[in-house]
């Protein structure tokens, strides 16, 4: 049997890859990247200093006025990217002189999400205003600056759990208590509402390609993660093919088009402890324009919830039962919610998450480019509860 | 199976040497020897996983073959002779095992991973060819053996805590099928 070297794949490879699947430009732009990167070494750790020095590279293509970079720190960046904290003493337009606390996103050698920083910077800068979400200044899509592709926030502060929520790692399972949760949870539908009814037509996101009218969304869509499944799997998945074709075979049209967060759940926003008020909305990297309903199955996906306290009640994202949650979102958007395209994305989105655990996490941990490879090989063990989920979801729609 | 003891082993090592040992209080030699034992163990526990099982063949058909030798030889009296007779039970038992014991653990699982792809591949094939009554029953049976496996696989991760109920989970132990029924 031929067996394909992913992790020396050729330039052929790629690029017959590239033509099999029709992707956004911008996201065929950042897996190419990563394909053309795989034989790069592995990630090892940097000190403080080169990134501080890039962040000064940075900024210093972007400011013609003096300013001065100190109080530099990791902080802790999740899975898939790094972070460090600085302080930036410049002359920020409209206000003048001060000191911002800002924070420096990067990606790694090889990250479990090949996504493009450029279309995180445009569409925060595009809700902003509209949404909690975080100040951002500058990005560097390609690394010319950096050593890995990079964006520069304002550092928000709040918590993504409780202090003693008990939950598994990344935010998976986190157990909100009820007191909490009821506080939580209209704001975390409200802010759902408006993310789609934003008039997203108006603002600069000339890295995000429109589909089509009819079902060319989900098939954008479905194509991205069978392409990553194609570059990054070790071993197959018979189920996995299976659920490909159920997705092409089943793509729903979209009757509207809305900016999609891609990851929205407990675990991407912070809060204030002390009175519960969400503060801003992180992790924008799968953000796409699509179908909102993506996003609304992502929230109501069995690794991002819990049970209540009564053991039966299972809790969106933490927060409320799901009729509760479908009924909160269409008084607050406005917007029905089609229980089929529901359905289609709940299936589009565990298919998405087991190409990120089975695949990628496998193929970044083992060719050891990342600074959490153990956090890495861990995520792949939720892989197999999200096929069962996906096969329940397949039967229950046949 | 694709979360192994292998790649497990690996990242545990890195994130030992790159982010427990460093923060480590560099003075207190026990911590810092414990740590360094903890690596090493891993290594040498990574280099024995893949040739544990060939490793204890390999020791079980010399002892058959010296069981056979002795019994030949020894000589005695009543103690002799009892002990005889258990070596030879024994290697008979020991030979049976031998006998049954042909595949090793990599291959099983170069087969499995084999079947795997053909079997996504059958699956693709029948999507971009077959009729829809064909998928349809190529989809149903797959999903069938999934179910099956998927029980396995949650069940031989179930102490990760990714599922939301996990009582409903039989332990791996009431799963498996026995390799080999005596």
């Amino acid at each position: 049997m031929h067996t394909i070297d992913k992790d020396r794949p050729t330039p052929e490879w790629i690029a017959a890859t590239r033509k099999r699947f029709e992707v956004e430009r911008e996201v065929d732009r950042a897996l190419t990247y990563k394909m053309e990167k795989r034989t790069s070494p592995p990630y090892t750790k940097l000190p403080l200093e080169r990134l501080v020095a890039g962040v000064q590279s940075l900024i210093a293509s972007q400011l013609k006025t003096p300013f001065e970079i100190t109080e530099a720190q990791w902080l802790s960046g999740g899975a898939s990217k790094l972070q460090m904290a600085f302080s930036l003493t410049w002359d920020r337009p409209g206000v003048g002189r001060e000191t911002t606390r800002m924070v420096l996103r990067t990606d790694l050698a090889e990250s479990l999400h090949a996504t493009s920083r450029l279309r995180e910077y445009q569409v925060v800068k595009a809700l902003t205003g509209s949404l909690p979400v975080p100040p951002v200044f500058w990005v560097d899509n390609t690394a010319e600056h950096l050593p890995y592709p990079g964006i520069v926030y304002g550092f928000v502060s709040g918590v993504t759990k409780p202090s003693n929520a008990k939950g598994n790692v990344s935010g998976l399972g986190t157990f909100i208590p009820e007191a909490v949760r009821k506080q939580l949870a209209p704001q975390f539908v409200e802010h759902l509402a408006r993310l789609h009814t934003f008039d997203f037509r108006q603002a600069d996101l000339s890295v995000f390609d429109l589909p089509k009218p009819g079902s060319h969304n989900a098939e954008l869509a479905v194509n991205w993660w069978d392409r990553v499944w194609e570059e990054d799997c070790d071993e197959d998945v018979p189920l996995m093919a299976v659920a490909s074709a159920w997705l092409h075979q089943n793509a729903p049209p979209v009757e509207q088009l809305s900016i999609v967060h891609g990851d929205f759940r407990t675990g991407n926003y912070l809060f204030n402890e002390a009175d519960c008020r969400i503060n801003t909305w992180l992790d924008w990297e799968l953000s796409r324009i699509g179908d909102r309903h993506q996003d609304l199955a992502w929230s109501t996906s069995r690794a991002f919830g819990t049970y209540a306290e009564d053991g039966t009640t299972f809790l969106v994202s933490g927060l409320m039962p799901e009729d509760e949650f479908i009924a909160a979102y269409e008084k607050a958007s406005g917007l029905q919610v089609d229980r089929r395209s529901l359905h289609y994305y709940q299936v589009f989105n565990a298919y998405s998450m087991i190409v990120m655990t089975l695949a990628t996490s496998y193929r970044v941990a083992r060719n050891g480019k990342s600074h959490q490879d153990i956090l890495l090989a861990w995520l792949l063990g939720v892989g197999y509860m999200l096929q069962d989920e996906m096969r329940d979801l397949i039967e229950k729609a046949s | 199976m694709q979360l192994r003891p292998q790649l497990q082993i690996q990242t545990i090592i890195k994130a030992m040497m790159e982010d427990v040992i460093p923060a480590l209080d560099q003075s207190n030699q026990l911590a810092m020897q414990s740590a360094q034992l903890t690596i090493g163990t891993l290594t040498l526990l990574a280099q024995h996983l893949p040739l544990e099982y060939r490793f204890d063949c390999d020791e079980l058909a010399r002892l058959v073959d010296c069981a056979q030798a002795l019994a030949d030889q020894a000589q005695g009296k009543t103690r002799t002779q009892a002990a005889v007779d258990t070596l030879a039970q024994a290697q008979q038992a020991g030979a049976q095992v031998l006998e049954r014991a042909r595949a090793e653990p990599d291959e099983i699982v170069q087969a499995v991973r084999a079947l795997r792809s053909a079997t996504a591949e059958t699956v693709r094939a029948v999507h971009a060819e077959g009729s829809g009554t064909v998928q349809a029953q190529v989809a149903a049976t797959v999903m069938a053996m999934s179910k099956a496996q998927l029980l396995r696989d949650r069940s031989w991760l179930l102490m990760q805590g990714w599922e939301p109920d996990p009582t409903r989970v039989p332990a791996i132990e009431t799963l498996l099928a026995p390799i080999a029924r005596g």
